[in-house]
């Protein structure tokens, strides 16, 4: 199912992120795979699940592979792409294999440098950013490939993209949020975002724009988590006064204290958007009492 | 210029290991600027392969390396001595290196030419004797002129033509803190010149078989083949 239908239909569309494990996940028995079991305590409860594209550039099960186990085993995957590995060849031809392979949903990304990543030799391609891959896939599901090529059966995608509204200069993350509209964005899940006045005002800023848009949210797990965060990942920037209340409880509390505070802030932001999308780092089993919480309906 | 470091010079040494007589060529030229080629590095290289038992018989500046004809102009004159090293030692970058290869080759010789530098990259000095930094990679279809004079194909990590990446962070660049991002620079320096709505030109995927190596230069007819 194309998460803009659910859009178009008006429901509030509720997402997830696992990311592919670094190894097979052939059934050979011994355990699940943790992506898999991660994704099977969110069955029933959520509508889709993003799949991770080689996250933070570590190399790990591809996307596609793991969205088409995830789809097989009943879950809705929104396949992540990056720029970072592939060429215009190589990506066109992923759109394709998804499409072909029964993905509906795709999220278009820049993806992590790999300076970031654990093979930090490997070359870069970024042969095309984030915006030209929205516009060919867009193009593709118009039936041509980005030569004007006709495609003997055109890709059928729901086309998503990423925004980060604690960017600053804000007008920039703006720009290039319509830049990716112009070019075929249907919906957007932002980046994780902890400060309800910065959402706020960043959504007044974009609801004319009439793109659906996921509020992304990562779990804090504890305060050196939210402190390694503001100070390595890309575009987080979790308050003082958060990290000063994860502290305030005992290690043995701290879940309890997440599920709190993320259904605190997902109260006051997620009714300014049009879904929420979650990023909840290995405690997926926490997400549903927090949906459960947030009392979702509309 | 043609920015270059030193080589470790026992890997220099292990390429002209079945050698004794050697020559050492220095660019006058780009590698001077960086300290890497010039007189006062020949006669370093000189010294330090004669220390580990080697027989310098010859040294040599052209001007620029990488003008074959500078080359020429350079060696002519000692080619008897260029004639009796086994192997030349090139303090230059990459295409001195092969420069004076072609040149060897235009004396009829057979010998090998040795690379005692790496080369790493268009730079554009910005303190004499200490800074230089790269700014422009030749893509072959210049974007300056809707970017503020800021190159982001070259001062982007990822050569990002619409905006910036998720990485950017409070005006740095996700692969080094220390390092600006180029959308903010860009965004900051259109801002200033009231040029702002040239961000509004979304740009197409570039045309890299621009930059399809090797890339041949028509002087004469001012276009690339």
């Amino acid at each position: 199912m194309k998460l803009t239908e659910l859009f178009d239909k008006g429901e509030f569309v509720v997402s997830s992120e696992v990311g592919p494990v670094k190894g097979c996940v052939r059934d050979v028995g011994g355990e699940e795979p943790v992506c898999l079991k991660e994704a099977r305590e969110l069955k029933g409860k959520i509508h889709a699940l993003n799949v991770t594209d080689n996250q933070s550039a570590v190399m790990r099960l591809g996307s596609l592979a793991a969205s088409i186990k995830l789809k097989a085993e009943g879950h809705e995957p929104i396949f992540q792409m990056t720029c970072r590995d592939r060429n215009r060849i190589a990506l066109q031809s992923d759109l394709l294999n998804a499409c072909s392979l029964g993905i509906d949903n795709v999220l278009c990304l820049t993806g992590d440098h790999i300076a970031l990543g654990d093979h930090k030799q490997a070359k870069a391609v970024f042969d095309i950013d984030s915006v030209q891959l929205l516009h060919i896939a867009k193009n593709m599901n118009e039936g041509k490939d980005m030569m004007g090529n006709e495609l003997s059966q055109p890709t059928n995608l729901a086309l998503g993209a990423v925004v980060n509204p604690n960017a600053d200069p804000l007008d920039l993350q703006i720009f290039k949020m319509e830049s990716k509209i112009a070019a075929g964005a249907q919906f957007f899940q932002t980046q994780a975002i902890y400060d309800p006045a910065v959402f706020e005002k960043f959504v007044k800023r974009v609801e004319g724009f009439g793109v659906p848009i996921q509020v992304g949210f990562v779990m804090l797990k504890s305060p050196a988590m939210a402190k390694f965060m503001n100070n390595n990942v890309s575009g987080i920037s979790v308050p003082e006064s958060l990290i000063e209340e994860m502290a305030s409880v005992p290690k043995g509390g701290r879940k309890e204290k997440s599920v709190e505070i993320t259904v605190r802030l997902l109260k006051e932001m997620a009714p300014m958007v049009q879904g929420i999308h979650f990023m909840p780092l290995g405690w997926s089993n926490l997400v549903p009492s927090v949906i459960e919480q947030l009392d979702l309906k509309n | 210029m043609i920015g270059t470091v030193n080589k470790p010079f026992e890997e220099v040494l292990e390429s002209i290991s079945d050698y004794e007589r050697v020559g050492v060529i220095g660019c006058n030229g780009c590698a001077k600027v960086c300290k890497t080629g010039g007189e006062q590095a020949v006669d370093t290289m000189a010294e330090k392969l004669k220390g580990a038992g080697k027989d310098v018989v010859l040294k040599a500046l052209p001007d620029r390396t990488c003008y074959v004809y500078k080359t020429h102009a350079a060696l002519d004159p000692v080619k008897d001595e260029v004639a009796k090293a086994e192997a030349l030692v090139i303090l230059g970058c990459g295409g001195a290196v092969q420069i004076t290869r072609k040149v060897t080759e235009d004396y009829g010789l057979v010998m090998p030419v040795k690379a005692a530098l790496n080369s790493v990259g268009h730079m554009d000095t910005f303190i004499e004797g200490e800074l230089a930094m790269e700014q422009c990679q030749e893509c072959g279809d210049c974007m300056l002129n809707d970017t503020g004079g800021i190159c982001p194909v070259t001062k982007c990590a990822k050569s990002l033509v619409n905006g910036p990446c998720g990485g950017s962070q409070n005006g740095k660049c996700e692969v080094d803190p220390n390092r600006d991002c180029a959308w903010v620079l860009i965004y900051n320096r259109l801002t200033a010149l009231g040029e702002l709505d040239r961000l509004r030109k979304r740009l197409l995927a570039k045309d890299w078989s621009l930059m399809a190596r090797p890339r041949t230069l028509n002087i004469k007819e001012g276009r690339v083949e």
